[in-house]
């Protein structure tokens, strides 16, 4: 049953005991209960155009431009063209190991200290260049974009749109390309807030095991995402890293779960690490 | 002089190649009880046995293995069996701009560039951002197509094999 009707039905169960006590006239309570099936149905179409049905992939794609959009706002790209080439062709090249393979990917850096990384839907995902500052390898690089991908794939933000203050939201989602989008503005609030929002822990966890297997899929040594957690789980009390454990369980519980998640499944599995043509930022 | 300032210049190239491979200096401890492999596989020869909060110093890395010296002898042991306690490089530039953020106060306003021109990015910056649609284009324009990226692949020899999802382990415990 969904969400919807089972508020409704809770709903008129309760409005129909306080008739029930209030109306002693027959015609009264008629009138009442007709009165309750179209607000019902009028919540239902709300419900419908809110989102609770599954979004299409080209409203799923404008929301994650205008979110894009939002976090670019915030932090530009880094100005650095074969830097930003080469997150592509990893970025591309790991999500081509996805069950989306030809969404129309977009990778980018940011210019922020924080050491940080953010999907939207649609397929748009940027790192701070704080955190490629700390990459030691393509692998690495591979092992944190994968993560993102693994939120795009499974639709971890759009599951937080359709939970979240939605319900009064009308109308279709129009898909116009330039200059941002009311409606869709209208349903992610202003700015890139839904991206500073933390995810359910079990989804983190979701995309870590995604992001092992992609890197593994995709040729790369599997730990390169591990060895980044490493690094990132000892810079606690950094300001740098702030946002990050707000958003995100501690790296230390998310190298617990991959540990158990990953037991002896990559043993004797080798991949590449390419230290060689990683691409050091200047 | 000229002669010095060469050494030292190859001695900074050495230093700079080596970087990506030697893990010299970092220490961690074990956060369970482990044996310590004469090979980074699983089915190497056990040469010894840690237990868990053993200190021990991390030479080398190699897949989901680490190399490291323990008082209880050296050898090779599980890389997600071990929790750093000392950073790889400090990030001095992102001391110096979490520190200037910090002085500028800026999460009042969020519009304080730190000395370095690059701001951190906290939630009270994300909320406020304006929709930027040149970045976005520019963003756009860096596409990499699907055959471009298996290009690339190729060049780095990277090549594409099945695996399956891995279950949650925690789907167990739960119900």
């Amino acid at each position: 049953m969904s969400r919807v009707t089972e508020i409704f039905l809770l709903g008129l169960a309760l409005m129909l005991s306080l008739v029930t006590a209030q109306a002693f006239n027959l015609d009264e309570l008629k009138s009442k209960a007709g009165e309750f099936k179209s607000k019902a149905d009028e919540l239902k179409k709300q419900g419908k155009s809110a989102g609770l049905v599954a979004y299409s992939e080209e409203e799923e794609a404008a929301i994650g431009r205008q979110i894009a959009g939002s976090l670019l706002g915030a932090a530009p790209l880094v100005k650095d063209k074969a830097l930003q080439k080469y997150v592509n062709n990893v970025g591309r090249w790991v999500a081509s190991q996805s069950e989306r393979p030809d969404l129309a990917w977009h990778f980018g850096v940011i210019a922020s200290n924080d050491i940080n990384a953010f999907a939207a839907p649609g397929g748009y995902i940027f790192v701070t260049s704080g955190m490629y500052r700390l990459l030691g390898n393509e692998s690495e690089l591979a092992g944190v974009l994968a993560h993102e991908v693994g939120h795009v794939i499974r639709k971890h933000h759009l599951k937080i749109l359709r939970q979240s203050q939605l319900v009064d939201q009308g109308g279709k989602l129009l898909t116009q390309q330039a200059g941002g989008n009311d409606a869709i503005r209208k349903l992610i609030g202003n700015g890139a807030e839904i991206v500073s929002r933390a995810l359910d822990q079990n989804a983190e966890f979701e995309a870590d095991r995604i992001a092992v297997v992609l890197a593994a899929r995709a040729g790369y040594d599997a730990y390169g995402l591990p060895q980044v957690l490493q690094e990132i789980g000892h810079s606690s009390g950094d300001s740098s890293v702030a946002l990050l454990f707000k958003t995100h369980p501690h790296p230390d519980e998310r190298l617990n779960r991959l540990d158990s998640a990953m037991a002896d499944r990559f043993d004797g599995l080798k991949g590449q690490a390419l230290a060689g043509r990683f691409y050091r930022i200047k | 002089m000229r002669h010095t300032k060469i050494y030292s210049r190859i001695l900074l190239a050495a230093l700079l190649l080596s970087a990506p491979f030697a893990h010299a200096g970092e220490s961690g401890a074990t956060v369970k009880a482990e044996e310590l492999k004469a090979e980074p596989f699983r089915d190497a020869k056990t040469i010894g046995k840690l237990a868990a909060g053993d200190k021990v110093d991390i030479l080398k890395k190699d897949g989901g293995w680490l190399q490291v010296k323990s008082a209880k002898g050296s050898g090779w042991v599980r890389m997600l069996s071990i929790r750093r306690s000392a950073a790889r490089k400090t990030s001095a530039a992102a001391e110096v701009a979490g520190l200037a953020g910090l002085a500028s106060g800026r999460a009042g306003t969020g519009r304080v560039v730190a000395t370095t021109g690059i701001r951190g990015l906290d939630e009270e910056e994300l909320k406020a951002a304006q929709y930027n649609e040149s970045e976005v284009t520019l963003a756009e324009s860096y596409l990499t197509s699907r055959a471009d990226a298996q290009k690339f692949a190729s060049k780095g020899k990277l090549a594409a094999r099945k695996m399956d999802y891995l279950p949650d382990p925690a789907a167990g415990e739960k119900r």
